[in-house]
């Protein structure tokens, strides 16, 4: 165990001299896949932000369900048990004809045109506030409330939230697209490094492979080397990102408060930020693995 | 200790550079490897230290089957040997120390017992004063004995050098002789390959004598006495060992 934890305290040790004999090279290498990083985590920062924002407006939308003209006071009361009943349903509020053309008159100056008929024309209806917004549930709430007895027509209000979430999914393929794209990127960008280092040390790996190094000896500073470069990637990354949020939330925060709206992008989580720099380092060590396992294979033994 | 049993080894492209060799190595002897450029004693030594596997053949090396162990096992049946090589395979990048540090890296030795060894192995052949010295700053002599400090630094038990005289003036080769015959004194098996027999003529022990790949005089025991024929540097080798022989 201790003669295993000293194996790879050398590795890492090497590894870090030769940064350190580097410091250009590996500050360069670093800010290239700082930029794969930053990239997709902004993009997804800004995804998130966008969510958060739309599940607040959310909360106001609302189905209205509009009954037949013609039922009686005992039918409504057993069309709200049934939607009570519903679990899709997080509350149900009653409007009746009655109160609803009050409504109407209060806020409308057509109220000379009601007042001429002799029988409101308004239906009674419900107001129903769904426990879940996206587009598949309020759809199903509506196909099973369409369905009950009485009931003339349901509308979905804010149709609009419908296609910000078909365009919040589009935003996210975007990102998913852009990232696994940006992966690659650095998948070559991490695997050509190392390869250069490889032909740099060609003696010195052809040597040890002579006098007994196992392919694992020669392997660890390389995979050492790679996980490196993700992780001070993945941290310039974060950076990166930080400081482009900062900078869009200069200009966001004064717009929003011309909306006398309150908002601002929220920076990535601690937990967002964990898993970007393990991807980050996860990469590294896969494409220094392929990059050397390709050269072992090449070597003379 | 070693033993070759019907060896041969084919290169790609049909090239054989060893056919049929057969010969055994015992525990602290000395053996030279001799015979013209091309003949195949770099082959032998390569065979003989796990580096390459035979085409047809066995080579044991204490008692491992070189041809039939996994790829994976090479590397420790080659840790038993040090290796001092032609073109010497000194890394410019890094002073003596390190480069004789190396093997105790891989073998996964390391701090004040490496430091230890490395100054032990430095001071056998008298670079204990260099130790901090780039390589390319070493004379050729001072060069081949780093690399012999490096292939002596794990204390390995058999010790195959590649023309370690090669290049060198004859005072310097004696020297370096003398150091391997120190190795073997201290019951370290010794093997060096030679195109060179002149500056070794003191030697008694055995000699594998190769040609075209054919080992002429397989095993030749040598007596204590000198070997008489010094005219070994001529084209014609084989002729001049025949002579010597009974």
């Amino acid at each position: 165990m201790k003669a295993w934890l000293n194996q790879h305290a050398q590795a890492l040790q090497l590894v870090l001299s030769r940064f350190k004999n580097n410091k250009l090279n590996t500050t360069l290498i670093s800010l290239a896949i700082s930029v794969s990083i930053a990239l997709p985590s902004v993009a997804y920062v800004l995804i998130d932000n966008l969510r958060a924002l739309s599940s607040q407006v959310r909360t106001d939308s609302q189905l209205s369900v509009f009954l037949k003209a013609e039922i009686d006071d005992a039918f409504v009361q057993n069309i709200k048990a049934n939607l009570v009943a519903n679990n899709g349903i997080k509350a149900v509020q009653f409007i009746s004809k009655a109160q609803a053309l009050k409504a109407l008159l209060a806020d409308s100056n057509a109220d000379l045109a009601f007042t001429a008929l002799d029988k409101n024309p308004l239906p009674d209806a419900f107001l129903i506030e769904p426990k879940q917004f996206d587009n598949e549930s309020i759809e199903q709430l509506k196909q099973q409330i369409s369905q009950i007895n009485g009931v003339d027509e349901v509308v979905v209000d804010g149709a609009w939230i419908k296609r910000l979430n078909y365009l919040l999914a589009l935003g996210n393929k975007i990102m998913l697209i852009l990232a696994s794209l940006l992966a690659f990127a650095l998948v070559a960008v991490i695997g050509n490094t190392i390869r250069m280092q490889i032909l740099t040390q060609r003696d010195e790996i052809e040597l040890s492979q002579l006098i007994g190094a196992t392919n694992r000896f020669i392997r660890r500073p390389f995979l050492y080397a790679g996980a490196l470069y993700g992780l001070f990637g993945g941290l310039l990354g974060l950076i990166l990102c930080a400081l482009v949020i900062y900078l869009f939330n200069q200009s966001i925060v004064p717009l929003a408060a011309e909306y006398a709206a309150n908002f601002n992008l929220h920076q990535p989580t601690f937990a967002l930020s964990l898993l970007i720099c393990i991807t980050s380092v996860l990469l590294g060590v896969l494409s220094a693995y392929l990059a050397v396992s390709k050269s072992l294979l090449k070597s003379i033994v | 200790m070693i033993n070759f049993d019907n060896v041969s080894k084919r290169y790609p492209g049909n090239h054989e550079a060893l056919t049929n060799v057969s010969f055994k190595v015992n525990q602290g002897e000395i053996v030279y490897v001799t015979g013209h450029s091309g003949a195949g004693k770099s082959t032998l030594l390569k065979l003989m230290a796990a580096i390459e596997r035979p085409t047809t053949g066995t080579v044991l090396i204490n008692n491992q089957n070189v041809s039939k162990v996994k790829a994976a096992t090479l590397p420790y049946i080659r840790r038993q040997f040090g290796m001092v090589f032609q073109d010497h395979k000194l890394l410019y990048d890094r002073n003596c120390y390190q480069n004789v540090a190396l093997p105790l890296m891989i073998n996964g030795i390391t701090g004040s017992d490496a430091a230890k060894r490395i100054r032990a192995a430095l001071d056998k052949v008298g670079l204990l004063n260099r130790e901090k010295s780039m390589p390319i700053s070493l004379s050729g002599g001072e060069q081949q004995r780093l690399a012999i400090a490096r292939a002596v630094v794990c204390r390995p038990s058999i010790l195959i050098a590649d023309e370690p005289t090669g290049n060198l003036d004859r005072n310097y080769a004696e020297d370096i002789i003398a150091l391997f015959k120190a190795f073997q004194q201290v019951g370290v098996t010794v093997i060096i390959a030679t195109h060179d027999a002149l500056g070794n003529a003191n030697y008694a022990n055995k000699v594998l004598h190769l040609n075209q790949g054919q080992l002429l005089l397989p095993s030749t025991e040598h007596g204590n006495g000198r070997i008489e024929v010094l005219n070994i540097k001529t084209s014609n080798t084989e002729v001049s060992y025949k002579e010597v022989l009974p």
